[in-house]
């Protein structure tokens, strides 16, 4: 599994960084140019040298190769070098282009159905060779909702009329309609009038075209294997052979991609400069792996390199450090189920006091990105008008360092006459067994216990954080030590949505508002901004973001940058998207 | 006959009980062995100043929040996060921190000193109960032999066939939160089960060894001649002369239980976050030990020296215990 | 011997099917992670996670996943496939075993090598500065944690960070693409793992050969005029060796999984390391087949060492 995922669970990831993750922020260690870290500077895109090989060095795998089942950042890297979605992102370009669709997606008045049409003549790899169409793309949704194919974001997609309500063997669904009558046009009906967010959401892996003939024989296995099958649409193809069996890649070592002959310039928007790409997940000391990119030729890391390797690049040679925003906030939820942070004067107080700075030092400091105001992330509209890196301007997140004057006084409103806490109640945290998670939450526990609160700190295997114990209410964790959101898709409804709605709570587990904040005012505003498109949206999501803010539902601490490293003779190019190189612009020098 | 299962990599020195575990039998016919282990034990130079650094450490364990007040260092999780330098790098030693910060910004010199007492106190408390466990044990299967003799043994033939350490981390991480009903809870009481668990064969089977060759002595065909019961035997006759013997079992036992410790909580086991112990700072140190040395150095340092106490102290004790192999 | 060998397989399965036991309920009964939670990822619905339980069987009774379990390890030798990603714990198992062999193979002939040299040369030169220095050496490497001396060595002379450049560092060995690469690059972990080792069987050939020494035959060897040497090589050395020969094969076996320090500092991805990180996962299948696998390779050294003790010393009764 390679880490840090751009997608909602993305804390796991977080979490699944190896030792020391350092991240580092902007191209200037200038302090004074702060506001210059959350900047992109992911290379440039529109220059490069056509051939060569370039290979990766990771210390992990990807998740999955199967796009209907693949989730993490490792997984994307390659999907979007070998597949075409229906929409996708071009490094450097804000909105998404048209991929394998040929136009923006049309969304109808009541905004219950999503319309696109495809491009004409884009075939799909070796071994399948024919042209892709609609019904490709239909089966690929379908396949989805199978039981053999667990999808982990349908909650983006479960509102197409007629999916099914339980996962079974793969079936027609009435609301993906394909006419026969034109093959190339693919209307998407639902069930809720979520079109704008839908509409959003076409550039994910599960729009990548499946061919059914082809498929259904590995679809019918549990788990499918597809995976291990998989055919290409876009610039590249993992290996495979005659049958397509892909004998490119070698599970937790290696995978080899190739160009692929079926792949037509015409049709796509990526330069596809490089002739072949060797992806090694088997590099797992990252400080080597780091130090050899930086000497040696052709290679890059795969993913943020150890402080130790960060601060040479930074300092030696800047010029092989790509920096992207990784669009997302790493946060400590506080539980609003548990005394005493059930008390908003007590949760505020706890944020004013909370050195946020220190716990972005336990990341990898200044380097990792941008101190966190508020919750929307920079590169995600909405953000600007929440108030940018600047913040909304609420004094108990006016010092980034903590400022214990403010926590008095929030603390003697929350009805403690000295500032400090005087209960019984232990707070539990839960974090990762591995840093930088355990290192972040022992930097938390300390900032928390500076008011007089008891935390009890338990540390547990990585993957058991979110699913066994933070998304669990049931387990009353208090503050969940190493959580993180990162975006989906641009959209602000995606990050504030799942994270702090009410009716979004899921007492029997799953729950992703893991603060538990319960607000009918936030709810009904999140509704009606739901149904807003451009302008008015970005804004309306904004004032979310400020509302969400005041009710202190979460200490925010970093909007992280994801850093990337090549060789001096790579012209690297990260995608904003995936926050990993982006290998159909990358190229050689 | 045999020793070291698996645990070898971090339990060091096994091996020393089989080594002399045949010919300790021998000397306990002595009328008063303490005494005469003592006189011995005295005439080793070596051994007394070991004895010395040892009961030193037990002191700084004890006096460890009066030693570090003394120094003016601040207290081991007092996080400076000023200490560090924008990448979150720790700082080295100055004046004020004797032996430099961690990455929290925590004082290096104070978690050494705290973490005396966990190595100790983890030191003393599973030692006492892997000898509590294997003397009974011992006692009970060398005594009755029998039935009980050959379940023991299977026992712990099953017990040495496990890879040690594994079983320990799987322990350590099922009960990290406690388990079987509270019954263990979570902390330092984790890692003293998981270490006992782990170790008690080791010691029952020492101690099976000498009761075999103390029933058949003369001194306890006598008393059994005269009718003396069972318990009187054991008490009167069979113990008084493994005191020794188990008093040199122990010593050698706790430099390998403190290196178990380290081990486990140099992997994150057991030990909660955020306690100063030497395993886990050095664990800590891992990611920056090329560009912190002190933080890697002092911790190991401390072990070593230790480690090092008890095991020339274990092997004053045998080679007063047996002077036939001594120099 | 046939009776003997047979009653000691049987004995072996035994023990085995009694690890397996105790193995299945430290990582099944005691409270851990809910394997299915963990498979199902972000929003483990109801259905989803009742489908992956089907899957795996784990909604069946404990003892009957149990006797699945079993069945297969001892019918197909198959350990199951990891909850995490499907791949089979057996093709893990055997992917990483060639790694940790190469590490014990070259940490054992280190370790011999140094060990008994130093061992032997103590006991003839008994009581010298030089047994006096080795022995204190010997102690201090065995109060030594070995993952500590990996860091310390690693700070001093490997290649990358090293104060003294000049052996490849930590990760070396996996980055490597050919042998002599390779096993450069095991040259750091080798003495490092070693250096315990070595200290012991030095105390251990030097007490073996000094009580030897005291024996009669040494005495009546003496006596007949041979030389201090020869009474040593022809007549101690045998029998001195007798006992090391046992605690190597345990040593031996024991490493398969035991090495996990030195791996983790070492970055080898052996045996003990892949059970290491899927404890760290609780990937709970993986962690079972491994230490399955592990205690088998003690059992089988067990066995090894006692037939090979029986040969040695024909004074050894086997019973």
């Amino acid at each position: 599994m390679n880490r840090i995922a751009s997608r909602l669970i993305a804390a796991l990831v977080l979490v699944a960084m190896t030792f020391v993750v350092a991240a580092c922020g902007s191209s200037s260690s200038d302090k004074s140019s702060s506001s210059g870290q959350a900047k992109s500077n992911g290379g440039n895109p529109n220059q490069g040298k056509k051939g060569g090989k370039l290979e990766q060095l990771g210390a992990s795998d990807v998740d999955f190769l199967d796009p209907g089942q693949t989730y993490y950042t490792g997984g994307y890297q390659v999907l979007y070098a070998t597949q075409k979605t229906l929409y996708s992102f071009q490094p450097g370009v804000a909105d998404p282009k048209p991929d394998l669709a040929a136009s923006p997606p049309q969304i109808s008045s009541d905004k219950k159905s999503v319309t696109v049409e495809l491009k004409k003549g884009v075939k799909f790899a070796p071994p399948v060779n024919r042209e892709i169409q609609a019904k490709d793309i239909k089966y690929a949704f379908e396949r989805a909702f199978s039981k053999n194919v667990p999808n982990q974001y349908s909650v983006y997609f479960n509102f197409i009329e007629g999916a099914p309500k339980t996962p079974g063997a793969v079936q027609d669904i009435s609301g993906i309609q394909v006419d026969p009558s034109d093959p190339y046009k693919i209307t998407f009906k639902l069930s809720k009038a979520q079109a704008v967010p839908f509409a959003a959401f076409l550039v994910m892996p599960v729009t990548t075209p499946v061919p059914r003939e082809y498929a259904s024989k590995f679809d019918k296995q549990s788990p499918s294997t597809y995976n291990e099958n998989v055919v290409a649409s876009g610039p590249y193809m993992v290996e495979n052979d005659a049958s397509g069996k892909l004998t490119g890649y070698k599970a937790g070592k290696t995978i080899h991609l190739v160009r692929n002959p079926n792949w037509n310039k015409a049709t796509d928007f990526r330069p596809a400069y490089l002739d072949e790409i060797l992806l090694r997940a088997n590099a797992t000391d990252a400080n080597v792996a780091g130090r050899q990119v930086l000497s040696g030729q052709g290679l890059t890391l795969d993913t943020n390199p150890p402080a130790q390797v960060l601060k040479r690049v930074v300092q030696r040679s800047k010029g092989q450090l790509k920096t992207v925003p990784s669009g997302g906030f790493r946060w400590f939820p506080m539980n609003q189920t548990v005394k005493p942070l059930d008390n908003v004067n007590v949760r505020k107080a706890i944020i004013a006091g909370f050195d946020r700075d220190a716990a972005r030092k336990a990341r990898g400091g200044d380097f990792v990105g941008p101190i966190a105001t508020h919750f929307l992330p920079p590169g995600i509209p909405g953000f600007e008008e929440s108030g940018g890196l600047k913040g909304p301007g609420f004094d108990f997140l006016a010092n980034p360092k903590g400022d214990m004057a403010v926590a008095a006084k929030y603390m003697k409103a929350a009805g403690y006459p000295s500032g400090k806490y005087t209960g019984n109640d232990e707070i539990l945290m839960i974090t990762a067994n591995v840093d930088p998670g355990k290192a972040q939450a022992e930097v938390a526990k300390a900032q928390v216990e500076k008011l007089g609160f008891k935390v009890r700190l338990r540390t547990v295997p990585q993957d058991a954080v979110y699913t066994e114990w933070c998304q669990q209410p049931a387990k009353k964790v208090g503050i969940c030590g190493s959580a993180g959101w990162f975006k989906d898709f641009t959209d602000p409804q995606s990050m504030l949505e799942p994270t702090f709605k009410g009716s979004a709570i899921s007492k029997s587990g799953g729950n992703n508002n893991l603060g538990q904040l319960n607000d009918p005012k936030i709810d009904k505003a999140m509704d009606d901004a739901a149904l807003l498109a451009g302008k008015a949206r970005n804004q309306a999501w904004g004032n979310i973001d400020k509302m969400i803010t005041d009710q202190a539902p979460a200490v925010p601490f970093v909007w992280d940058n994801t850093n990337l490293i090549h060789s001096k003779n790579v012209n690297g190019v990260a995608s904003e998207y995936f926050t990993a190189f982006d290998l159909s612009f990358t190229s050689l020098k | 006959m045999s020793t070291s299962v698996g645990t070898t990599e971090q339990l060091g020195a096994e091996g020393t009980p089989q080594e002399t575990g045949r010919v300790a039998g021998r000397e306990v016919t002595a009328r008063s062995p303490l005494q005469l282990f003592w006189r011995r034990l005295r005439r080793d130079k070596v051994a007394m100043v070991a004895l010395a650094i040892v009961v030193l450490a037990v002191l700084v364990a004890i006096f460890a929040p009066l030693i570090v007040k003394a120094v003016g260092a601040p207290d081991p999780n007092i996080q400076n996060s000023d200490l560090l330098d924008e990448f979150g790098s720790p700082s080295g030693p100055t004046s004020h921190n004797l032996l430099g910060v961690d990455q929290r910004g925590r004082d290096v010199f104070a978690r050494v000193v705290y973490g005396a007492r966990i190595s100790l106190t983890v030191a003393f408390v599973s030692t006492a109960i892997i000898v509590l466990i294997g003397v009974v044990l011992g006692l009970i299967a060398g005594y009755y032999r029998g039935i009980v003799d050959s379940l023991m043994t299977r026992a712990m033939d099953v017990m040495l066939a496990f890879p040690v350490l594994l079983l320990a981390i799987g322990l350590g991480v099922a009960c990290a939160d406690g388990c079987l009903n509270g019954l263990i809870q979570p902390g330092l009481t984790v890692v003293i089960t998981v270490i006992s668990l782990s170790l008690w064969p080791y010691m029952s089977r020492i101690v099976r060894g000498q009761v075999l060759s103390l029933r058949e002595k003369e001194f306890v065909e006598a008393a059994k001649s005269l009718g003396a019961s069972d318990m009187r035997i054991i008490f009167r006759e069979i113990l008084p002369n493994l005191i020794a013997p188990i008093i040199v079992y122990g010593t050698i036992l706790i430099p390998q239980v403190i290196l178990f410790e380290a081990a486990l909580s140099f992997l994150g086991i057991g030990i909660q976050p955020g306690t100063p112990s030497w395993g886990s700072m050095i664990s800590d140190a891992v990611g920056v030990f090329d560009i912190a040395w002190w933080f890697m150095t002092f911790p190991g340092l401390a072990l070593l020296l230790t480690v090092l106490a008890f095991n020339l102290v274990g092997d004053g004790l045998q080679d007063a215990l047996n002077p036939r192999n001594s120099n | 011997m046939g009776a003997y060998i047979i009653r000691r397989l049987l004995w072996t399965v035994l023990l085995l099917w009694v690890v397996s036991g105790i193995t299945f309920i430290v990582f099944n009964v005691l409270p851990s992670a809910d394997p299915a939670l963990l498979r199902a990822g972000r929003r483990a619905e109801p259905e989803i996670l009742k489908g992956i339980r089907q899957t795996f069987g784990l909604d069946k009774p404990l003892y009957v996943q149990y006797l699945n379990y079993m069945k297969h390890v001892f019918l197909h030798f198959d350990f199951g496939r990891s909850y995490r990603n499907d791949v089979s714990v057996r093709g893990l198992i055997f992917d990483r075993l060639p790694n940790t062999l190469y590490l014990m193979a070259g940490a054992v002939v280190v370790w011999l090598g140094v060990g008994l040299s130093v061992g032997m040369i103590s006991a003839v030169k008994r009581g010298s500065l030089l047994d006096r220095f080795s022995m204190t050496s010997a102690l201090v490497a065995i109060s030594a944690p070995v993952y500590w001396l990996g860091l310390v060595v690693l700070y001093l002379f490997s290649k990358d960070i090293g104060r003294f450049p000049l052996l490849p560092g930590s990760g070396s060995f996996q980055e490597a693409t050919d042998l002599p690469t390779r096993l450069e690059g095991l040259i750091m972990p080798w003495c490092v793992l070693a250096t315990a080792y070595a200290a012991i069987y030095a105390r251990l050939l030097r007490a073996n050969l000094l009580d030897v020494l005291g024996e009669d035959y040494i005495r009546t060897a003496r006596s007949k005029g041979l030389t201090e040497r020869r009474v040593i090589f022809r007549h101690g050395a045998r029998s001195a060796l007798t006992p090391i020969v046992t605690v190597l094969g345990l040593d031996v076996g024991g490493l398969v999984g035991g090495a996990i320090l030195t791996e983790t500092v070492f970055n080898i991805p052996g045996i003990g390391r892949l059970t290491y990180d899927a404890i760290q996962r609780a990937d709970i299948i993986t962690v079972q087949g491994a230490t399955l696998f592990l205690a088998l390779a003690v059992c089988i050294a067990n066995l090894l060492v006692d037939l090979f003790y029986s040969v040695l010393d024909p004074r050894v009764r086997l019973s």
